[in-house]
């Protein structure tokens, strides 16, 4: 003799239910958190390498990185006097909760006004993982194909910000700017579009800008 | 990519909730899952077709989908419109102005227990 029982019970990963308490946990010691996701190369380094000597002249700034082997983004980082911690996966593709709850005993918490977390080079898995970030950024680059949103629509329909790096190199590439921001937005309407280039400079000042907005507002 | 992850959780939730009823096994989970909530239902049905076996009280449970569709609604047009992609652009007037009503469950609805 059989008999249903209704739940209707949302279910959430072991990684959710962790990325919740990090959120918690986060709020409670006004720390922000950005998580930022991008293919192998487009620039995440790069961006933070350009833009933290700027950001940490007015708030106290950690990052965490994420590789699966070598500190090679760590001491990129450590060159612009923040402090980071990198996490070496070993083989995972992505960071997770679990990871970034470890990561935390080698900053300060309480003397962070922002968190950087630099996700693992990966527009597939990162999506499904929260880390308990306020905000995600995702990066494509000019030498990319502008169809990529759509190729891999979670991960811009779970990002806040899209920025587009290496609007230098557009005069030698197929990129239509256009295109990529209509197919960005047809994933996620929302999302925000800042255009840059570390090479030369520009954008940087609005991602600046950007990023201290969300650091104030948390 | 974290279904097993899910399909662990599933366990939990569905072997607590039959434990709490005194069941002898359950037979059945009817599982909600919308196209833009991150779970492919292969690897999910995979995942929990393999861990299942490992608990006295699921051993044999079937796992139910139920695919629930994106659907929007068009602020502009003012009509409802479901999407077969990840796209949210109204396939009427192409805009961006729409709200998602559904498509991003992922929900047990009901169990059936013996």
């Amino acid at each position: 003799m059989s008999s249903k029982i209704i739940l209707e019970r949302k279910v959430l990963s072991r990684n959710d239910l962790l990325a919740a308490d990090l959120r918690e946990l986060f709020k409670s010691r006004g720390v922000a958190v950005m998580n930022i996701v991008s293919s192998p190369g487009s620039g995440k380094t790069s961006l933070l390498e350009k833009s933290l000597g700027i950001l940490s002249a007015s708030m106290a700034i950690g990052v965490i990185e994420g590789d699966i082997k070598t500190s090679n983004d760590a001491d990129r980082i450590s060159s612009t006097g923040v402090p980071v911690h990198q996490i070496q996966t070993g083989g995972a593709c992505h960071l997770e909760a679990e990871m970034v709850r470890r990561s935390l005993d080698h900053f300060k918490l309480d003397e962070l006004d922002l968190l950087i977390i630099e996700n693992v080079g990966n527009l597939v898995c990162p999506s499904a993982f929260d880390l308990g970030e306020g905000m995600r950024t995702a990066l494509i680059s000019t030498t990319e194909g502008d169809d990529k949103p759509l190729k891999y629509p979670a991960m811009f329909r779970s990002s806040d910000v899209l920025v587009i790096n290496k609007v230098d190199l557009l005069p030698y590439t197929d990129f239509d700017m256009e295109k990529v921001i209509h197919n960005a937005r047809s994933i996620n309407p929302g999302i925000r579009v800042i255009e840059t280039s570390c090479r030369t400079g520009e954008g940087i000042g609005d991602w600046c800008d950007f990023v201290l907005g969300f650091a104030q507002q948390n | 990519m974290h279904e097993l992850s899910i399909a662990l959780e599933i366990l939990d939730i569905v072997e607590k909730e039959a434990r709490i009823h005194g069941a002898s096994a359950v037979r059945e989970v009817s599982l909600r899952v919308g196209d833009l909530s991150g779970v492919e239902v292969e690897p999910l049905t995979f995942s929990f077709d393999t861990v299942k076996k490992e608990r006295e009280l699921t051993r044999e449970t079937v796992l139910e989908i139920d695919r629930v569709p994106v659907k929007i609604r068009c602020l502009p047009c003012g009509r409802e419109y479901y999407n077969a992609d990840h796209r949210v652009l109204c396939p009427q007037c192409q805009g961006f102005e729409t709200q998602l009503l559904q498509g991003e469950e992922l929900e047990i609805e009901e169990i059936e227990i013996d």
